[in-house]
């Protein structure tokens, strides 16, 4: 269930309200071509406005799973991963409290404490950038790497059952510097400097606690998934992504939450974090009917090319007159289909980036794959078969990944995972 | 008794006591004294996310004497430490506060007065509370003292670093003024780490009859200036002119005579001055951290000794000046706040053991050189170490600044 009610309200009726600062962005998605149905079309599914109220703001406490899963994506995210630098069980106690507390405040839209103190030979607490600025949806959600559960901290014993580093899969490129972690941030915003203010100001409470230090970090934009409602938004490849991803509450509860073990983890989900590196220039340069048949897709409709609408049912076993799939036996959305991988689905909620231009003069740029799962094992089954044929691997290459256990929101009172520790 | 702030009402959490903080004039609302248990008053405080944040005493007047002060956050996110405080100065505190943690405690002594209980972060930030009784015989002064005499130890620990830079300078200097180039490559690093130990200390020396403006008066402009930041109008001087000829161009000129003669004296100006200083703790503070921005902005770059790559020998003698700021001011700090006193003490022990792994004794100056590849390979990692120690050293000066 969602653990707020505030949030499922306005999901199911989205309202507008003028934020503090009377801004209110509008944007027509889908408009750009009308020879192909679009999702407008399809009231089930699309949000003709998908508008951003800045003045939305979601519940932190909560009795079921932690916002920023099941949460509508928002427009922007920054992610961070942290390694543990105290090997002192009380140190992460802390850490986890003081983060979550500092989370409830800025999920409000709220300092952390005071940006310009009154002792003159005091650091700031908050650093500031987000003052005035409204809440805009902010979730933080906070996950936990394996090596919180060792011996270290005393929480070898409440290990989730899953919880473990994914195996190697083919055309893994990972680099170290994009890899691991201990801990992870996931801050997503419909304004990305609330999102910034978050993780930064987060990051500095890890470090001055002694807890926590900084591993790597991607900043998103332009949410590469749909919440249900939500229409359709578009990859760096300039297709669709997230057409067939979980919508619905049965669907959430048969995929995405853990349901057994210790009753802390319960509504848990294991985070898997995949940076993806998009050689953009050279799929730039494809042939669109190749682009088409490297996806599976049509590329303005989001359609199958088996279909004619977004939300058509692929058919794998349609074929042409030469006897040849339709949609090609290498083709992406064949591969990872759930028809094709004995029912197996999982979250994605991916986000967009660009880091510049890299050493070579390329633009480096890509998607921040993000998934949530009640198995670790289901994200692998997937990759391993798109990893080993999917057309797109010549377009794209794994360089960064990482596993996180998400425990449940805390109660108001309490703070994330604090249950494990009893 | 003296009440802060306008009326107020508060609730308290625990249900025994409905807490009512009335306007200055108007009789206490619990004119009862904290109990006595184990020796010390007992007071609790109880922080609530009511009213945006709100912090209640279950007892606002204590006997003089020993008084334990019991905290737990149960749902205040918005605050995280209390002080106690005399006239703005710190008595005691705790921080790291957030819902769900335990109830933490500390024990002052108190003599008769009024003192301020402070949250930071709540809706009413400051509460009085009251001590019946004797004031205390002497000003406590016992953390100031403390913190006083680790300013002397520091003062000494600056001059017997400028000694060590005068005749580690003059070294360099008969090194040049024979043309040697391998030993003047070689005492190089060794009078670069004096200057980096105590950089912080001297920066801001204006000669006399000079505009604080003007470069051609500022003593650190004239012997550490790089590259980077020249003013076209003094033109280069100092230790990395010099490292330019030694190291770039491989040779000894007469400028390069005329460079070690005028850092000469200018270290010999600068050994002068710095024993007329007199620091105060919050000075040691800020000096530590201002030696810390120094390795992140220049020697983690490997800009500050970009032609000999010494920044590592740079890197390390900036930790050590401010490992003695900080060591200086630890017996004062801990009465202060020993947690805080024990995070810098771990996250310097950190930085001191990874630098340890950088050491070479064939090296002039004891440590590897800071090439491209090394940089490229370690920056991240020693930038990382040195960012755990800025944050919790940022917390000191405050507390310092304000020791009783």
């Amino acid at each position: 269930m969602p653990n707020d009610d505030k949030r499922t309200s306005e999901t199911r009726h989205p309202h507008l309200r003028f934020s503090r600062r009377g801004l209110l962005v509008g944007v027509a998605v889908g408009s750009a071509g009308a020879a192909v149905p679009y999702a407008t079309a399809q009231p089930a599914h699309g949000d003709a406005e998908d508008r951003i109220d800045l003045a939305r703001q979601h519940a932190f406490y909560g009795a079921a799973e932690q916002a920023g899963i099941r949460t509508l994506p928002q427009r922007h995210i920054f992610y961070m991963t942290f390694d543990l630098t105290s090997p002192q069980r009380r140190d992460l106690q802390v850490l986890l409290a003081r983060w979550s507390g500092a989370i409830a405040q800025l999920m409000k839209g709220q300092t952390i404490g005071q940006v310009e103190p009154d002792r003159s030979s005091a650091a700031g607490f908050d650093t500031g950038e987000a003052l005035a600025l409204d809440p805009a949806s902010l979730t933080v959600t906070v996950g936990l790497g394996p090596n919180v559960f060792t011996d270290t901290y005393g929480l070898a014993g409440q290990r989730p059952a899953l919880l473990r580093a994914l195996e190697q899969l083919p055309s893994d490129a990972l680099k170290p510097e994009f890899t691991g972690g201990d801990l992870s941030l996931q801050a997503c915003a419909d304004d990305p400097q609330v999102a910034y203010h978050a993780v930064r100001d987060l990051a500095r409470i890890a470090k001055e606690t002694g807890t926590a230090a900084t591993r790597w970090t991607v900043m998103g934009f332009g949410r590469a998934s749909a919440g249900k409602g939500q229409a359709t938004p578009r990859n760096l490849l300039g297709f669709k992504d997230g057409t067939r991803n979980i919508r619905e509450d049965a669907d959430f509860e048969k995929f995405v939450w853990v349901k057994d073990g210790p009753a802390w983890q319960r509504h848990g989900s294991y985070q898997i974090v995949r940076k993806i590196q998009m050689h953009i220039e050279n799929w730039d340069t494809d042939r669109v009917s190749d682009q088409n048949n490297v996806i599976g897709r049509h590329k303005i409709s989001g359609a199958p090319l088996t279909g004619t609408e977004e939300f058509d049912a692929p058919d794998f076993h349609k074929v042409k007159s030469d006897g040849s799939p339709v949609i090609p036996d290498t083709a992406h959305i064949r591969l990872a289909a759930f028809e094709n991988n004995d029912g197996v689905r999982i979250l994605r909620r991916s986000y967009n980036y660009t880091e510049g231009i890299n050493q070579f003069g390329f633009l480096d740029a890509g998607l921040l794959f993000i998934a949530y799962q009640n198995d670790p094992a289901h994200f692998e089954t997937l990759q391993r078969k798109l990893g080993a044929a999917d057309a797109l691997n010549e377009y794209i290459s794994h360089i960064g990944s990482a596993i996180f256990f998400v425990p449940p929101a805390p109660l108001e009172g309490s703070y994330i995972a604090e249950s494990m520790f009893a | 008794m003296q009440r802060p702030s306008p009326c107020r009402i508060l609730i308290a959490a625990t249900g025994l006591t409905a807490l009512f903080v009335l306007a200055p004039g108007a009789f206490a609302h619990d004119s009862a004294p904290a109990p006595i248990a184990n020796g010390a008053s007992q007071v609790k405080i109880t922080l609530t996310g009511d009213n945006g944040g709100t912090c209640i005493l279950d007892h606002t007047i204590a006997k003089a004497g020993p008084v334990t002060f019991s905290v737990t956050n149960k749902t205040a996110t918005a605050i995280t430490e209390i002080e106690l405080q005399s006239n703005n100065r710190i008595l005691g505190e705790k921080e790291n506060l957030a819902p769900g943690l335990p109830t933490v405690s500390f024990t002052v002594t108190l003599g008769g007065g009024a003192y301020q209980i402070y949250c930071p972060g709540a809706a009413q930030e400051t509460q009085t509370f009251t001590v019946t009784g004797q004031a205390a015989a002497a000003a406590t002064g016992g953390t100031a003292a403390i913190l006083a005499d680790g300013t002397k130890g520091y003062a000494h620990y600056v001059d017997g670093v400028v000694d060590g830079m005068v005749t580690a300078v003059n070294r360099l200097k008969v090194a040049i003024d024979a043309g040697d180039l391998a030993k003047a490559q070689a005492e190089y690093p060794q009078a670069r780490l004096f200057y980096e130990r105590i950089e912080s200390d001297v920066e801001g020396f204006v000669l006399p009859g000079f505009k604080a403006t003007n470069n051609a008066g500022n003593l650190d402009y004239l012997v550490d200036m790089r590259a980077s930041n020249l003013d076209p109008k003094v033109g280069w001087h100092g230790f990395h002119a010099i490292e330019r000829d030694l190291f770039r161009d491989h040779m000894i000129g007469s400028n390069t005579r005329t460079l070690a003669a005028e850092l000469q004296a200018n270290v010999g100006r600068l050994d002068k001055l710095v024993k007329t200083l007199e620091y105060k703790p919050e000075d040691l503070a800020n000096g530590a951290a201002d030696l810390l921005e120094e390795v992140q902005s220049s020697k983690i770059t490997g800009e500050e000794e970009s032609f000999s790559h010494y920044d590592l020998v740079d890197f390390a003698a900036n930790i050590e000046g401010a490992q003695q700021a900080f060591a200086f001011l630890a017996p004062g700090l801990e009465k202060i706040d020993p947690d805080l006193t024990k995070r810098v003490q771990m996250q310097f022990a950190a930085v001191t053991t990874l630098l340890d792994g950088y050491r070479d004794p064939t090296v002039p100056g004891g440590f590897r050189l800071y090439t491209a590849e090394l940089k490229a390979s370690d920056a991240t990692k020693l930038s990382r170490s040195i960012q755990s120690l800025q944050e919790p050293l940022s917390k000191i000066a405050e507390k310092v600044a304000t020791a009783h």
